[in-house]
């Protein structure tokens, strides 16, 4: 082999590049229409998904729908929300898991079924593509 | 020769392959049954060199060897496997038991229960749970043996060496709450451990107390943690009650340094800021018992940046004995020469277990690559010196060991998770 670390890491920036590139549509983070959440900040999403908040600030229980673990939506989401790539995020819930401190976000297979799941029951938040919002689902937040 | 070069790296897609493949069968699986559980894991396969021949480098006392005096290299410091089977019972019970397989001191490998408990959740942030339960110390004691979740090799000798105790028997209450942007955690632990050290020496630690708090607000969060024990180890019981034979003295001395029924504490205070790109990290913490496990101050800094899948980092760490590490002992003055030569052999046996009071610091430096998102490989370079006399954080002092001599550890390991 004959390729060195830089041109390797390059190589690598090149290809993560392309990857983010594809994955930049907007994504939005949604709960039911029937739902009375407010609307919220990054920070407050990223408490809920990484299961260090329960609660909507009015105090109201909430649950986070996750997408599957390698999907291009899952990995930009938690990249611009939480600051955490895939591995760092698998670090992360591992830390919990190993710890009894806590379990991941039940996964759903793609925005569609995200999307169903938290239309029809009020107390769940999910993110989808923004090209899959409808009426049946509310924005809290739009991830950029 | 760079890191790419040596690595063999179809082995390692290989193992990525298979991890997935495992863990996508277990998903499978999940399905067909009633109660939901889980079964996942994480383990380490390690190797350890370190120039010398005076002790060996572990990274507990708990191990029976390490690399060093029983062989140069050493695969038994950072290797282990351990596996945990999550079951919930009910919408708010749940039971977990985490099995742990590595070295101990007797040199098996024998899978020991790490921790095993039923939780019940009383609402969404108040959690209660009996049985084994992880002990919250410092701030990474709980995940210490799961490499695969910190950036360096292993977590600092200095800091987490003095308490070999991760877990307790008995019951511990966690409260998460919210001041504005401040996410608290607060814990409460009650419970005791009984674990064999060696070979008939057993550490037993009764009325174990803890309380620690955690807050998180962003990118920074911070615990501090408190802990108190009675604990008992009965190491050098034949030395103590020779010592108690030589009158008041020696029943002073022997009172002083064994480590029976004696109130052992630790305070730590954590603290870590980690936007993502970077971290930082910094942790403190002091002991304190009238014994041979001593009073200590302890503190590790570490840093480190994300490039791409690696992770470059750098880390320092220091364990200073705030009691002297060495003492006079008997005095030996007008004894008949009999009586003499034993106190003074009996003063060189407890000049020797004194050697374990920890003096010691070292530079480390390494990188972790983030091979796929269940493997991680590290290599990691350090200069350890023990010094005042102590052997510090190393075991198997051989005979002619000299404290204040720098040893040169090289460490590469794998780390997974499924």
């Amino acid at each position: 082999m004959t390729f060195s670390i830089p041109s390797f890491c390059l190589t690598l920036a090149l290809l993560a590049g392309i990857a983010l590139d594809a994955t930049a549509a907007e994504l939005v983070v949604i709960v039911s229409a029937r739902s009375p959440a407010p609307a919220l900040r990054t920070d407050q999403v990223a408490a809920i998904f990484l299961g260090q908040s329960a609660q909507l600030p009015d105090g109201a229980s909430i649950t986070a729908i996750d997408q599957l673990v390698g999907s291009p939506t899952r990995d930009a989401f938690y990249v611009r929300v939480a600051a955490k790539s895939p591995a760092l995020l698998k670090a992360y819930w591992s830390k919990l898991l190993f710890t009894g401190r806590g379990q991941p976000p039940r996964e759903v297979d793609g925005s569609t079924a995200v999307k169903k799941l938290v239309a029809e029951t009020p107390g769940l938040i999910g993110y989808i593509e923004r090209s899959a919002l409808d009426a049946t689902v509310r924005t809290v937040l739009v991830v950029r | 020769m760079s890191l790419i070069h040596v690595l063999p790296l179809p082995l390692v897609r290989l193992g990525c392959a298979l991890v997935l493949a495992l863990a996508g069968g277990a998903a499978a699986a999940d399905d067909f049954l009633p109660t939901d559980w889980k079964l996942s894991g994480f383990g380490t396969v390690g190797l350890v060199h370190a120039n010398t021949d005076q002790a060996d480098f572990s990274d507990s006392v708990l191990k029976a060897s390490g690399a060093g005096a029983s062989g140069r290299w050493s695969a038994d410091v950072d290797s282990r496997l351990g596996v945990q089977l999550d079951v919930a019972l009910l919408p708010q019970w749940s039971a977990v038991v985490q099995v742990v397989s590595e070295q101990q001191y007797d040199n098996s490998y024998d899978p020991r229960i790490e921790w095993a408990n039923l939780k019940y959740q009383v609402t969404p942030d108040v959690a209660l749970r009996v049985g084994r339960v992880a002990l919250p110390v410092f701030m990474g004691a709980e995940h210490r043996k799961v490499g695969y979740v910190y950036s360096a090799v292993r977590q600092p000798t200095e800091v987490s060496g003095g308490v070999p105790i991760t877990s307790s028997d008995g019951a511990d209450l966690s409260w998460r709450w919210q001041t504005g942007d401040l996410r608290h955690t607060t814990r409460f632990q009650y419970g005791r451990t009984d674990m064999a050290l060696s070979a008939g020496v057993r550490l037993r630690a009764r009325g174990i107390l803890g309380l620690s708090h955690s807050i998180d607000v962003g990118n920074f969060s911070a615990r501090a943690s408190v802990i108190g024990a009675d604990v008992t180890v009965n190491i050098a019981d034949q030395l103590f009650s020779a010592l108690a034979q030589f009158g008041p003295a020696g029943m002073a001395l022997a009172d002083r340094y064994s480590v029976d029924h004696k109130r052992f504490s630790l305070t730590a205070l954590g603290m870590e800021y980690d936007p993502g790109d970077w971290f930082v990290h910094i942790e403190g913490g002091r002991q304190r018992s009238q014994s041979l496990l001593g009073t200590n101050v302890a503190l590790a800094v570490g840093a480190g940046v994300r490039w791409g899948d690696f992770t470059p980092y750098a880390g320092y760490a220091t364990v200073h004995a705030q009691t002297a590490t060495r003492t006079g002992g008997l005095a030996l003055a007008g004894l008949p020469p009999q009586l003499a030569a034993a106190g003074a052999a009996l003063n060189g046996g407890l000049n020797q277990l004194m050697m374990t009071l920890p003096e010691q610091s070292t530079v480390s430096i390494g990188t972790r690559w983030d091979v796929c998102e269940n493997i991680a490989l590290k290599l990691q370079f350090q200069r350890v010196t023990p010094h005042r006399n102590s052997r510090g954080t190393l075991i198997n002092a051989q005979p002619g060991f000299v404290s204040g001599r720098t040893i040169d550890v090289t460490s590469m390991t794998l780390d997974f998770v499924f």
